[in-house]
């Protein structure tokens, strides 16, 4: 696995420099009054596939309110996105 | 189109071959020697005195005390289901079996030679005989031809054209979905009872509240995937059996016994200096059942030694003594197929992959190649399931 320019930089934990695997990324996402997406990264989406709720941790200090989206782009990727209801923000996921 | 012939109660059908007469009174598959007190499959007779398969012993008794309990026959099984088989492929079908009364093919490229579709299937039927009341489902996909077999009578043929399916599947019950029991009662407490209800509900709903089980069930009660039927290579029968004067129950008699067996099964000019894969191990009881056991080889071998090492295990698991002893060479492998390696495989492979991940680590710097490691696989939080860990050395 080889990490890519650009990523945020690791945390360091425990003595060894160690990331999270799939971590979201800020996306910017344009979506209806429904809330679902219209455009992701300023490419227009074609097909909404599926859409599911994530809500974990929520007996921590850092809930986990999710509205997940799989996307289909007019260019034909395939992505996924979520809402997160904590922070009021979007990003983009891999393996979700 | 996808067929699919199914034979419920097999095992029951089988072992009825030598009681014959039973068929007709209250009867069912006694349950496993060393497993639970369950019933198997039961006869109809039983089913409208109020038997159920997979009930408990005693209470199948108490409901039914004329009941008879009839011994499980397991290499009469095997060998009746391969009869199956064998005569649907001598009838220009190339089946793939999925389980023992359960058989897929694809009707393709039969149908010119019978003249049609529903022809083709009856010439199916007619190929496996009237004895096994066997029944056959045809769709554009597999499950849909399993659910078209499960609703069709003995000797009959349902056909589901792609149009139907959606009607087709929508009152049929969950339970001809491959979910775990307890599945079954969550979704019913959930009010879903057939499969047009799991079909209409949102994808994600389902995967979130089931699992990946559920999503795939959801999936086949929406018709499930077109999956190609891949017709089997047919077995080959190279065997050599041993009868006893009288029942033996020693187990040094029957590892020697054994011994000879193999011996005598990789000897046959039939073997032609094939290696064996896969071996069956067939006992008769005295108490007029069968026993089988098969077993799938590491690797393929021709070699007494390690065959009787892998089987030998096995005479342990007798439930009684035994009046034949019998040793099938189940599947055999080309005679290349156990040509040894020059070089260890993958090693040269390993050997670049860590070159060029130096390579890699010296351009980048340290902290840059990593390998993933799960943490919490379980997890609903996708980033929480692993973690990214420098691989420095």
């Amino acid at each position: 696995m080889v990490a890519r320019a650009g990523e945020p930089r690791p945390a360091r934990a425990e003595g060894r420099v160690v990331a999270r695997f799939n971590a979201p990324r800020a996306a910017r996402v344009e979506a209806d009054a429904n809330g679902r997406p219209l455009e992701v990264n300023h490419r227009a989406v074609a097909l909404v596939r599926e859409e599911w709720r994530v809500v974990d941790r929520w007996w921590t200090e850092d809930p986990v309110v999710r509205r997940y989206f799989e996307v289909v782009l007019e260019s034909g990727e395939n992505t996924v996105v979520f809402h997160d209801g904590a922070r009021a923000s979007w990003y983009t996921q891999r393996g979700a | 189109m996808i067929a699919c012939l199914t034979i419920p109660g097999l095992k029951l059908k089988a072992a009825l071959r030598r009681t014959p007469t039973l068929a007709l009174r209250p009867a069912a598959l006694a349950p496993e020697p060393q497993g639970e007190p369950l019933l198997g499959p039961v006869t109809a007779t039983a089913e409208a005195a109020g038997v159920r398969p997979g009930m408990r012993l005693g209470e199948a008794l108490a409901t039914c005390p004329s009941l008879a309990l009839v011994e499980p026959d397991a290499g009469g099984a095997e060998r009746g289901w391969e009869e199956i088989l064998h005569a649907l492929e001598d009838a220009g079908f190339s089946v793939e079996p999925a389980s023992s009364g359960v058989a897929y093919f694809e009707t393709r490229g039969v149908e010119r030679l019978y003249g049609g579709l529903e022809p083709a299937l009856r010439r199916a039927l007619a190929a496996v005989g009237s004895e096994w009341d066997a029944r056959i489902g045809a769709a554009g996909r597999r499950f849909a031809a399993l659910a078209a077999a499960s609703v069709a009578r003995p000797g009959q043929v349902v056909v589901v054209a792609d149009e139907e399916l959606p009607q087709f599947l929508a009152p049929l019950p969950l339970t001809l979905l491959p979910l775990e029991r307890g599945r079954y009662e969550e979704l019913e407490a959930l009010g879903v009872r057939k499969l047009g209800q799991l079909a209409g509900l949102p994808g994600g709903a389902v995967a979130e509240r089931l699992g990946p089980d559920g999503r795939r069930a959801w999936g086949l009660a929406r018709g499930g995937t077109a999956a190609r039927v891949r017709g089997r290579r047919p077995p080959t029968a190279v065997a050599a059996s041993l009868e006893f004067p009288e029942a033996v129950g020693n187990e040094l008699t029957l590892r020697r016994a054994l011994g000879g067996l193999i011996e005598t099964a990789l000897a046959r000019p039939e073997r032609r200096d094939r290696f064996v894969r896969k071996v069956a191990l067939m006992a008769r009881l005295e108490s007029g059942g069968s026993w089988r056991r098969t077993l799938t080889l590491r690797e393929p071998s021709a070699d007494p030694d390690r065959i009787r090492v892998a089987l030998s295990p096995r005479l342990s698991e007798l439930p009684a003594p035994v009046s034949e002893l019998r040793v099938e060479l189940v599947e055999l492998t080309e005679p290349t197929g156990c040509q040894l390696e020059l070089l260890a495989a993958g090693a040269e492979d390993r050997s670049r992959l860590r070159d060029g991940l130096r390579q890699v680590r010296a351009s980048t710097g340290s902290g840059s190649v990593c390998t993933v490691v799960e943490v919490a696989p379980w997890s609903r939080v996708p980033e929480s399931r692993a973690l990214l860990v420098p691989k420095d050395e």
